[in-house]
């Protein structure tokens, strides 16, 4: 393979790279500010300059200038290479670059920082950037210098509201125009452009528009400083407090690497990162998805309800056994509710419930119901692991829920034993039915339709608060990390599923995750949990400098 | 009971033989700080001893690992409570020669100043507790007022008169003050008199000389295989000072002798305390004259130090540097170094681990009387119970560094 040379290390290239692309795949950080992987090439920022030495042979291209000389007290002309942006420029085989060795380069990335920052407002203290900036961070890399401007700053429009969920600083702009080709490239919608000059240039919206596209929060995520913030989470949370988990995002099928940041002192969730994955969401998410990280907040519930009343787990769970005395013999009015919203673990405990247990066969799935889909991410499928459920039993595949109204219309069922809490059928029919049959126990992490129409329900963990497998629409088998404490009594569905087992008297004695793991095919789901060291660590350039531990799941996982 | 009517012939009295077992300590007012000792005494003769520490352990080297840095210093003062300002230049030391950095020659002056102030009032103070031990309360009158003299100097430069919590890494809190050389030319010589007065009443005393004399003798070759470093070792004859073999900051330029006893008991260990009190006045006054009265005393450099408090509020370049220091720490170079400065105890060692980040990943400490409380053990085995307390305030263990 062609290679060409940084600060004298040989790295490899593929046909068409650009030295910064070749530079970042493998692992050499090259400091740039409008260059990203995901986006075209603007080299607006000459960040990222760097001195290219010529062909064997050839002169170097120069640029004669003068240098002032202390010594002499006057300037002298002088020669210096002409700098190239490696995030333009392309690779050559053989090609010689010089980035952190050439003093040339060092001058020129700290003479860009103090242009930078000549009319950049002293907003650190204030500013939801402060900490994961790009600004500061080459500041103490590349400058580390009092700008010799002494003139009163630039001033521009701040807090400019852009849509529903951007709020923009011109004065903390550089006008990188990331969000441009964001809103332009990735989201197909170029409602987002540039206007002025110079140290007047700032983004403006398009003319009777807002930025109410279905990435808006994608053009906040590329910002390499705080000009544009989130209006969720402007203000919220200090960044260098946050932990970061590695999550698979529950909007939709598509099932989006994510970072769920989180404050471990109280336990609460603020924000989604898409993490890079270049086989799931390269790395973007939509914003119905980076907000959906509320859910491990919102609408939760929170303990055991007994006929819709709060109740303990014990008397939950006894009371579920009363409610249930007879399913053992007539197994087959007994209907199992398997949940899409739900991870492997928690539907594979269920599964194993009724057919090693109960000896019930009848499968049903519930979740929520279909909605606005796109071509670029988001699918109409709002559940993370529909297609996990459907290969968890596939044999008999499960049914919707919409056949099951009708069987327990029918008269077929006296019990049904279900997990999750949303129903894609209308929430009153469904209580109406549920309510002719003698027993219905759910386990639902959410106080949804399923919860409240169930004579039992039973308080578990979001898939922030536990560790679990999704299988996304490609059939890709992801690991979300626990990020979370649960939440007031909230345990792990397939925790609860084994209590409810013992409740009725059954030898379903899983105590722990691995013992789940042991006993669902390991070859499915299990590598998922060892695949961690393989992750390729390439984030650091990729975009917000992630201040956590965390690395891109980059790696195919194998399908199931 | 039984009757007393044994024939027993006069001066053949019998008494129980079996030893009898004594507490002495962890928390008692004639313990010299709070340490526990299981005596087993034949009469008032000490046959085994048992010295147990760690009564006032505090997790230092567990506490270091989750501030920055710079966060250390304040727990660094409270390791030889006694002396904090040679723990802060000591450990100030040792986070620069991981950044591999040298501070300006006038803080070095102003290091060494300060340090040998600190060592001068840890000297006194251990000193006169040891006269106070043996009965004498008087002189450690005298020496506490002395004290007093070094530590208004102290509060005059630092704000603080015990805890100072004044050395920064690249620098110093502050610079010298305007009236600092001239304090101190002043106010040394007071201590030294008054230290004058105090030995007085002391070094011709038959009763003091007869109690010291003699009493916890220690050979070189044990105190050497026992790792004493500091005044303890240097009683028994050896002339090892980090300052002389190993010389840091700027001792190399500096005249002063290294003071060493002959026997290794209390007398020699409260003799060399006393003539390196007046050494150390010899190196002040050296140190003041070279010490240049301008220049710069902190580094400059933006990854290291914290920019003038003005700065932060107006411009963007110095919040952003305020920010990065404050908030992440100073990036340490990965990697791990032993720094070592003559406390007053002996040889201070930092041993520190960094994994490149602005938070230690590993803070050891070497406190000197770490080292020589393990011989107390040897010191007083055959001695009488009175010279128990006397003999281990000789031996200085401050519980600070002791139970790091």
């Amino acid at each position: 393979m062609a290679t060409i040379k940084i600060d004298g290390r040989e790295i490899p290239f593929e046909q068409g790279d650009t030295i910064i692309r070749a530079a970042h795949r493998a692992g050499i950080d090259i400091p740039h500010y409008c260059w990203h992987p995901g986006l075209s090439v603007a080299a607006n920022c000459r960040m990222c300059l760097v001195e290219v030495l010529p062909p064997p042979g050839r002169p170097a291209m120069s640029l004669d200038i003068l240098r002032w000389d202390a010594a002499k007290d006057a300037y002298v002309p002088e020669k210096k290479p002409k700098l190239q942006p490696a995030c333009q420029q392309g690779c050559a085989p053989g090609m010689e670059v010089l980035s952190e060795s050439s003093p040339h380069v060092d001058e020129a990335r700290s003479a860009v920082q103090e242009l930078l920052l000549l009319n950049h407002p002293v907003d650190c203290p204030i500013c939801d950037q402060a900490g994961e900036c790009r600004l500061q961070d080459y500041w103490l890399e590349h400058d580390r210098k009092q700008k010799r401007m002494r003139e009163e700053p630039i001033h521009k429009p701040k807090a400019v509201v852009f849509g529903p969920t951007i709020v923009y600083d011109a004065e903390r702009c550089i006008v990188c125009t990331r969000c441009v080709r964001v809103s332009a490239e990735l989201a197909k919608d170029p409602v987002l452009s540039l206007r002025e000059r110079g140290n007047l240039g700032e983004i403006t919206v398009a003319p009777g528009r807002e930025l109410d596209h279905d990435y808006t929060l994608m053009t906040e995520h590329v910002c390499p400083v705080g000009a544009l913030t989130s209006s969720d989470f402007r203000f919220k949370a200090r960044v260098w407090f946050l932990r970061s988990a590695r999550t698979v995002c529950q909007g939709c099928a598509t099932g989006c690497n994510a970072f769920l940041d989180y404050d471990p002192r109280n336990n609460t969730p603020y924000r989604h990162r898409p993490r890079e994955n270049m086989a799931v969401n390269t790395y973007w998410m939509c914003d119905e998805g980076m907000l959906s990280y509320k859910r491990a907040v919102d609408g939760r519930l929170l303990s055991a309800l007994v006929g819709g009343d709060d109740a303990t787990l014990e008397d939950a769970l006894s009371a579920a056994k009363d409610q249930l005395k007879g399913h053992s013999s007539d197994p087959s009015k007994v209907a199992i509710v398997l949940s899409a919203q739900h991870s492997n673990e928690d539907n594979f405990a269920l599964v194993t419930l009724a057919k090693t247990y109960l000896g019930a066969g009848d499968l049903y799935v519930s979740g929520r119901p279909l909605g606005r889909g796109d071509t670029i991410l988001m699918s109409e499928d709002k559940n993370p692991n529909t297609r996990g459920v459907m290969q968890m039993a596939s044999t008999t595949p499960p049914r919707p829920i919409a056949e099951l109204l009708a069987a327990i219309d029918a008269g077929a069922y006296h019990y049904v034993i279900a997990l999750g809490s949303e129903l894609e059928v209308d929430a009153n029919e469904a209580k109406d039915a549920l309510a002719k049959l003698k027993g219905v126990v759910t386990i639902a992490a959410h106080d949804g339709p399923l919860a409240k129409s169930a004579h039992i329900a039973l308080p578990a963990c979001a898939w922030a608060e536990v560790d679990g497998t999704y299988v996304n629409r490609q059939g890709i088998v992801q690991r979300s990390e626990r990020a979370l404490k649960p939440r007031g009594e909230a345990r792990p569905g397939w925790e609860l599923v084994a209590r409810l087992a013992r409740a009725l008297g059954y030898a379903m004695d899983w105590k722990k995750l691995a013992d789940v793991h042991r006993a669902m095919a390991p070859e499915a789901f299990a590598h998922a949990f060892t695949d961690r060291g393989t992750d390729k660590g390439a984030d650091a350039a990729s975009d917000k400098a992630p201040t956590d531990k965390g690395q891109p799941d980059t790696k195919a996982e194998v399908r199931a | 009971m039984e009757p007393l009517d044994l024939d027993i012939e006069e001066g053949q009295l019998e008494l129980a033989s079996e030893p009898m077992m004594l507490n002495m300590g962890p928390a008692h007012p004639a313990m010299h700080g709070t340490v526990r000792i299981v005596l087993e005494l034949s009469g008032e003769t000490i046959l085994k001893a048992d010295v147990q520490i760690g009564y006032l352990h505090r997790g230092f080297e567990k506490m270091c690992e989750r501030g920055n840095w710079s966060q250390i210093f304040p727990y660094a003062d409270r390791l030889n409570y006694v002396s904090p300002m040679l723990n802060n230049v000591g450990f100030s030391l040792a986070v620069e020669k991981m950044l591999g950095v040298t501070v300006p020659e006038r803080c070095q002056y102003y290091r060494v100043v300060l340090g040998e102030l600190a060592r001068i009032c840890d000297h006194l103070i251990c000193n006169g507790a040891m006269a106070m031990e043996l009965g004498a309360f008087t002189p450690f009158l005298y020496f506490a007022r002395a004290r007093e003299v070094i530590w208004d100097i102290f509060e005059e430069e630092t704000g603080a008169r015990v805890t100072h919590s004044f050395g920064r890494v690249g620098g110093m809190a502050k610079p010298p003050s305007a009236d600092f050389k001239e304090m101190v030319r002043a106010g040394v010589p007071r201590v030294l008199a008054l230290i004058g007065e105090g030995e007085k009443l002391l070094l011709k005393n038959r009763i003091f000389l007869d109690r010291v004399e003699g009493v916890g003798r220690i050979s070189s070759a044990d105190a050497l295989s026992l790792g004493w470093t500091g005044v303890c070792l240097r009683s028994t004859g050896i002339p090892y000072d980090v300052r002389k073999s190993h010389p840091y900051l700027v001792y190399d330029r500096l005249d002063f002798d290294v003071p060493v006893g002959t026997s290794g008991d209390n007398y020699d260990r409260f003799m060399c305390r006393s003539e390196e009190i007046r050494q150390s006045w010899r190196i002040i006054e050296q140190a003041l004259d070279q010490m240049p009265d301008s220049g710069p005393v902190d580094l400059t450099d933006p990854r290291i130090m914290l920019p003038p408090k003005e700065e932060v509020y107006s411009t963007i370049e110095g919040t952003i540097q305020h920010f990065k220091i404050v908030m992440e720490g100073i990036k340490v170079p990965a990697g791990e170094c032993y720094s070592y400065t003559e406390a007053g105890n002996g040889e201070l060692g930092f041993y520190l681990v960094s994994d490149g980040s602005g938070t230690p990943y590993r803070v050891r400490i070497r406190p000197p009387c770490f080292a020589s409380v393990q011989g107390l053990k040897q010191l007083i085995t055959g001695q009488m119970i009175a010279d128990v307390v006397p003999t281990f305030g000789s031996l200085n263990m401050i519980g600070g560094e002791c139970d790091h």
